[in-house]
């Protein structure tokens, strides 16, 4: 009797389901990712005649992104891999990307989520509206500050093996992030500070997303962020991939 | 039937390391069709990093395992389909219910069933009620259940499992035993580790002692047992007059408590 290995896609149909629905039952833990986002759509809504819709529109989305794929990507990865949850897959007849692949795509489904949440709430407490083009635009540009923020949060797995100083150090991060976020933009830092700020994965993410809110306004700054975001994600997903292991004994 | 047609799985000269510490030393045996085989030794002994060599989850630094004619390395998705598995320690996903890790795991091994049909089976151990339930509000011994009739849901050619008793209640043992013995009827064939020397010795048509990281006996519970009946050690340990596997268990293993 020939060995019948499972087809591929039927392989990744009942990990996408068993991986959205375990998202699904933590909706809770999902919707903190949206909490600081809300508050700076909410309490800059006074800001907006100053600094302008994007500004806003894309720190919420920044902070959104980097929540999601710190704590939530991070997180849950290090639980999974701590628990065996893993290594009970890995035994199984299924290629190893294909375990990454489905809890990649429920987080592109999270970055579309925070995004589209960002826009709703910017339009329907702030009063922002985008162009069409610029809406298409920013959901790509959030894909890809989503891969950094993910890249990010597999080279914090990659480094760390312990769940409790994982989730430690992500929160920091965050926090780095929004700090970054809440005071890097006043120039009040001095050069130095400034240019750290801009060229900070934050920094990137945050510029690309409102230049793209602004499309016909794309400067060389922007596309030079945009390089920057791709440099970023190359170091963070090799080095994340190349440090990770499957276990933690 | 040559020899290799009769074996579904061959462990030829393992090596295992962690670090500088060699925990599997050489190791090799066969596992037959149609044969319920034992790995026993004391904690630490390397049975685990054995048996995560052959499931692939480890990469030995030398030495082949063979399961039903695919080289495990050169061929792992071939290798892992034929092996139904469980492992020491193992969990699912918490927030699961029972019927979607069930369902997960049906899909995972290229199996559809219907809802009815993994009720049936949740059914067969007993938790069909807890069918709705999460994974993580389970007992221990229930989620054991889960994950050991998860291990042969697809039918594999050769089971794996890793101290599969324990946790279980003596029902829960008594019914995982029989479906062993029926895995056995099939034609199909189990590797287990036991540090009961009772179950070892009523179930395993062959039983391998390892220590060390190497194998010590290979041999049925009984042939060992013969070969060994008069050596002064064992005699000293045996207790009650009838010479047991356990007795020539820690005759061979020694007395003293591993680290
Ligand atoms: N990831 C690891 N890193 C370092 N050493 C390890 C690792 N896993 C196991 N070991 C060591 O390898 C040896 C064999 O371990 P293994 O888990 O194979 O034993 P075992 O026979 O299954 O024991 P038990 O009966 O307690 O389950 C032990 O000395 C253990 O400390
Ligand atoms: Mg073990």
């Amino acid at each position: 009797m020939a060995t019948i290995i499972p087809k591929t896609s039927a392989v990744l149909t009942s990990l996408l389901r068993a991986d959205f629905t375990t998202q699904w039952r933590n909706r809770r833990a999902v919707m903190l990712t949206l909490i600081v986002p809300i508050i700076i759509l909410t309490s800059w809504k006074g800001l907006i005649s100053i600094v302008g819709g994007p500004f806003v529109l894309a720190n919420s989305i920044t902070i959104g992104l980097f929540a999601s794929g710190l704590m939530g990507y991070a997180n849950a990865v290090a639980r999974d891999r701590d628990k065996g949850i893993f290594q009970r897959l890995r035994v199984a007849p299924v290629p190893f990307w294909a375990i990454m692949a489905s809890r990649l795509l429920v987080q592109l489904a999270m970055i579309l989520i925070i995004t589209t949440a960002v826009f709703v709430i910017g339009k329907e407490y702030d009063g922002i509206t985008l162009s069409p083009v610029a809406y298409v635009f920013t959901y790509f540009t959030a894909i890809i500050g989503g891969a950094v923020s993910l890249s990010l949060g597999q080279m914090v797995v990659g480094w760390i093996k312990n769940p409790e100083t994982i989730n430690s150090t992500t929160r920091l991060i965050y926090l780095a992030f929004i700090m970054v976020g809440m005071f890097g933009e006043l120039n009040k830092l001095g050069e130095t500070m400034d240019d750290a700020v801009q060229w900070s994965p934050y920094g990137a993410v945050k510029t690309i997303l409102s230049t793209s809110m602004e499309p016909d306004k794309w400067t060389s700054h922007a596309s030079m962020a945009l390089l920057v975001t791709l440099v970023y994600i190359i170091i963070f997903t090799t080095t994340g991939i190349k440090w990770f292991k499957w276990n933690t004994k | 039937m040559n020899q290799q047609e009769a074996n579904i799985l061959t462990v030829d000269g393992l090596n295992v390391s962690y670090g500088n510490f060699q925990a599997v030393q050489n190791i090799s045996f066969d596992v037959r069709k149609g044969e319920i085989f034992g790995l026993l030794g004391p904690n630490g002994a390397g049975k685990t990093s054995t048996l995560s060599a052959i499931e692939g989850l480890l990469k030995p630094d030398s030495g082949t395992v063979t399961v039903d004619g695919y080289n495990s390395i050169e061929k792992p998705l071939h290798a892992r389909a034929s092996l139904g598995v469980q492992l020491q320690s193992t969990s699912f996903q918490p927030e699961l219910f029972v019927i979607e890790v069930l369902q997960l795991y049906a899909g995972v091994y290229g199996l559809s069933l219907s809802k009815d049909d993994i009720l049936a089976i949740l059914r067969d151990i007993n938790l069909e009620d807890q069918a709705f339930k999460k994974f993580g509000q389970l007992s221990g011994g229930q989620q054991q259940r889960v994950s050991l009739v998860i291990s042969t849901i697809h039918n594999p050619k050769l089971v794996l499992l890793d101290e599969p008793t324990t946790g279980l209640d003596p029902q829960s043992r008594r019914q995982l035993w029989e479906r062993i013995e029926a895995i056995r009827e099939k034609g199909h064939a189990v590797l287990l580790t036991t540090h009961s020397m009772e179950e070892a010795e009523s179930v395993c048509d062959r039983i391998a002692i390892i220590d060390h990281g190497k194998i010590i006996a290979i041999d049925t519970p009984q042939a060992i047992i013969d070969k060994h009946r008069d050596d002064p050690e064992v005699i000293s340990v045996s207790r009650r007059g009838k010479i047991t596997l356990e007795d020539v268990f820690i005759a061979l293993t020694g007395k003293a408590v591993r680290a």
